[in-house]
């Protein structure tokens, strides 16, 4: 009876009863529960590890409402007509299938962190012993004056990949010769720092390769500066000469106003009318169920413990990826990949006889300015003085070969299969 | 001299799995390494696949994988990412990698 209860449920990627979660005791209670909210990046891989690497001695079960992902990075290749949106989307039934994670395809609506149990969006109670969030970001959409969740097919972000990827690029392609792009670039922190620059060179590629040769794209940034600066402004002028314009806040004094209606931008400097696309990437924070669960300090975001990524608000929990405070690491896919890694351990060691070994973090974040030109910047990290700080960074150099960099977006691909294999496979 | 790695790296990979049988028994600490594999399995393929420009890690002797590693931490191989990750391993941290690849077998292409 046992195990035919617990083979139907493993096999199921979709809970059908509240009873067959809410009650552990029908299952014996021989096995401790892992929750993890998020099949981003960071829940993906946290799941897959403490699964992978418990052997069968953990109850994981993944809480994500969606069947498939499709991830942010590499979506402004789908832009740039480098990839399509099949090959950047991935499901879930090979990690039910290889590791027996559960998938529970609802939403979580409320961490119980008293009782120690999840809420579903069906009302279903899910207990667990450790808890890992990984909700990745939401968007602040109050944060540019005129602009909200109504406007974002008008006004699209494409800040969380999927359909408002595919919007964005058929805006892209709509743009005409002679057509003004305007890009709202985000304040920090936010997810993939020098995503905003790689997305505004494929629109440039795209335009470029069109013929649109009188299209410009004007990127209005709340920032002094931005990741990998000096690169993305030499690419532009190397490849796209005229096309970009970068202004920074001293220059612009800040985005006024925008009006769907009109497709206008008010700035300080200057006031942008009937552009052809306006890209809002507006502020953002963590996702709502870390909010609402009292893990996020005003910042927004969480904070967490950089020796073993466990919130500091709460043991049982831990918060990976964008929605945490990781000190150096950027908000990125590899650096969730990275931290949720090392949470995996240290749950396995606190739940099993497994070895936790000091925390170490990773990131690389390859961009892709022209055919066959990518530039990487990257490092690594480890706990000290109370975050995660860097231990040694790289970033790309002016004036590197065309070969180097040819090789450079041969790593990307390369990265791109295993990280997703490493994640979902 | 300064190998180019992407080319030198699959033939020693070749010649690792000719070798495998024969490997001299594990000195490093296996659980360690792992877990430090984590950061290089986030590009070079658990399975022993290429992609990309990321060449196969998988299966090769030992003491060539040491060899390799501390060649990118001495900087004598050109790639930022492996000097900065080969940077910071030490000895034991690099023999308990080397004993992890080592360990697994390459798997047949899917698909």
């Amino acid at each position: 009876m046992l195990m035919n209860r617990r083979r139907m449920l493993v096999g199921s990627s979709v809970f059908g009863s509240a009873l067959a979660l809410g009650a552990p005791v029908v299952l014996g209670q021989a096995k401790q529960r892992v929750v993890v909210i998020g099949g981003g990046p960071g829940g993906a891989t946290a799941a897959k590890y403490i699964a992978k690497d418990s052997g069968g001695a953990l109850d994981v079960v993944l809480v994500e409402p969606a069947s498939q992902f499709v991830t942010c990075f590499h979506s402004n290749l789908y832009l740039g007509g480098f990839r399509s949106l099949q090959s950047i989307t991935h499901g879930y039934d090979k990690l039910t299938a290889n590791y027996g994670i559960r998938h529970a395809r609802q939403m979580a609506t409320q961490i119980d962190r008293d009782k120690k149990q999840v809420v579903l969006a069906d009302g279903t109670r899910l207990s667990y012993d450790r808890l890992v969030v990984s909700p990745g970001i939401d968007l602040k959409y109050d944060s540019v004056p005129g602009w909200g969740q109504a406007h974002e097919e008008t006004m699209p972000h494409a800040w969380k990949a999927g359909k408002q990827t595919e919007i964005l690029k058929a805006r892209l392609d709509a743009v005409p010769n002679g057509g003004l792009i305007v890009m709202i670039a985000p304040p920090n922190p936010y997810r993939c720092p020098p995503g905003p620059y790689e997305r505004v060179s494929m629109m440039a590629h795209v335009l470029k390769s069109a013929g649109k040769k009188d299209a410009k794209i004007v990127i209005i940034d709340p920032k002094e500066s931005f990741s990998k600066q000096g690169l993305f402004q030499q690419g532009w002028d190397t490849y796209y000469p005229g096309m970009v314009e970068w202004l920074g806040p001293k220059i612009h004094e800040g985005v006024k106003s925008v009006d769907p209606k009109t497709n206008t931008v008010e700035t300080g400097f200057e006031t942008y009318k009937n552009a052809a696309l306006v890209n809002v990437i507006p502020a953002q924070m963590a996702g709502k169920i870390a909010r609402d669960s009292g893990l996020a300090n005003g910042s927004g975001f969480c904070a967490i413990d950089p020796e073993t990524m466990r919130s500091t608000i709460d043991a049982n929990i831990y918060v990976l990826g964008d929605a945490c405070i990781a000190g150096d690491m950027p908000k990125s896919a590899f650096a969730a990949n990275s931290q949720a890694k090392v949470a995996a351990m240290n749950v396995r060691a606190e739940l099993t006889s497994a070895r936790a070994f000091p925390a170490r973090y990773a990131n690389t974040c390859w961009s892709l300015i022209a055919p066959d030109d990518t530039v990487k910047v990257g490092g690594s990290y480890a706990s000290k003085d109370g975050k995660i700080a860097a231990v040694e960074t790289f970033v790309s150099k002016n004036g590197e070969t065309q070969t180097m960099r040819k090789e450079q977006q041969g790593e990307n691909m390369g990265w791109y299969a295993g990280i997703t294999n490493d994640m979902f496979g | 001299m300064k190998m180019r790695p992407l080319i030198a790296l699959p033939m020693i990979a070749m010649a690792a799995s000719c070798l495998a049988a024969r490997a001299e028994p594990a000195k490093g600490d296996r659980a360690l390494g792992e877990y430090l594999a984590g950061e290089c399995v986030a590009c070079h393929q658990v399975t022993g696949q290429a992609s990309g420009a990321v060449p196969p890690i998988v299966a090769w002797p030992e003491d060539q994988f040491i060899a390799v590693m501390k060649s990118y931490k001495n900087k004598d191989r050109d790639n930022q990412i492996m000097q900065t990750l080969a940077g910071r391993l030490n000895t034991s941290e690099i023999e308990a990698l080397a004993a992890y690849f080592g360990s697994l077998a390459l798997q047949p292409m899917k698909n």
